[in-house]
């Protein structure tokens, strides 16, 4: 099983544009989250060492609560930082559905220019995880996804038809 | 939705053979005597799997005395389907919405050279 979780997407706009949306807090806050998702609350410090403290509001008006801090900013080529779940208060919580989810994960997204347009990747795995988070991470996308010769998608297809 | 549903389920997925039977049961209901029939592995193999699997949740077995059919069960199995695949939705919608927002920034700079009276936005 991998203990990496990768997702890459070529974007149609210039890798300057891309960084932008990714590092300037009102930008961020247009995009960030799923469909339905705001973000009423963020707050961020851009630099090494600095937080990006936000609130994730769902369809249904529960609020989550993120935060990542930055640990290397190489403007507009790489971003690395340490995500974790969060409360208002910006102290690290554990994933509300999995206790032994990582408590930090480290994320790494690239930027490369492509012409106009930018192929971004974003590169994720736990960070100072005990064995038991680093196999709950594995478990949970990546082996799934890739390491289960296609069962995942059998059940998947049988939940849609049920 | 507890956490230990769904470690309990991951426990019972972490198996090949489990899953495979899974996999079979999502074509449709089996007895047990079906279910082993493509494993290299005795019945009473089998029904050790199964038993693990309906610990889990993940199937029920029926209870008509002779052929007891064993079928997947919906609820858990969605539990673990939507905790494995949040983040890659997670991702993929939050990139949707990045490609929509940048579509209007990469828009901006021609309204701007157009338009000389135009304040520049985001002073900060």
């Amino acid at each position: 099983m991998q203990n990496e979780f990768v997702i890459s997407r070529v974007l149609n706009a210039k890798q300057n544009n891309v960084w932008k949306a990714w590092t300037e807090r009102e930008k961020l806050m247009q995009w960030f989250g799923p469909k339905g998702v705001t973000i009423p609350v963020a707050t961020m410090d851009f630099r090494p060492g600095g937080v990006f403290h936000y609130c994730m509001r769902m369809p249904d008006d529960s609020e989550m609560w993120g935060k990542w801090t930055y640990r290397e900013i190489e403007p507009p080529n790489k971003l690395v930082l340490i995500s974790s779940f969060s409360d208002a208060q910006g102290g690290i919580t554990r994933h509300p559905l999995a206790a032994d989810w990582p408590l930090e994960t480290l994320s790494t997204t690239t930027f490369v220019a492509q012409g106009d347009k930018t192929l971004l990747t974003i590169n994720w795995s736990p960070w100072n995880a005990t064995e038991a988070e680093i196999r709950k991470f594995s478990e949970s996308h990546a082996g799934m996804e890739q390491g289960w010769g296609g069962t995942f998608e059998q059940l998947t297809a049988w939940l849609a038809a049920n | 939705m507890s956490s230990d549903q769904l470690s309990s389920t991951f426990a019972a997925l972490a198996d090949p053979t489990r899953r495979a039977i899974l996999a079979r049961l999502a074509l449709g209901e089996a007895s047990v005597a079906e279910l082993a029939q493509p494993f290299s592995i005795s019945p009473p193999a089998v029904t050790k799997h199964l038993k693990v699997l309906q610990r889990a949740g993940l199937i029920t077995q029926g209870r008509q005395a002779q052929w007891r059919p064993c079928k997947l069960e919906a609820a858990p199995l969605q539990e673990a389907s939507d905790f494995i695949s949040q983040y890659r939705q997670f991702w993929e919608q939050s990139l949707d919405r990045l490609e929509a927002y940048l579509k209007v920034v990469q828009a901006e700079p021609d309204k701007k050279s157009s338009g000389k009276t135009r304040e520049k936005k985001n002073a900060k």
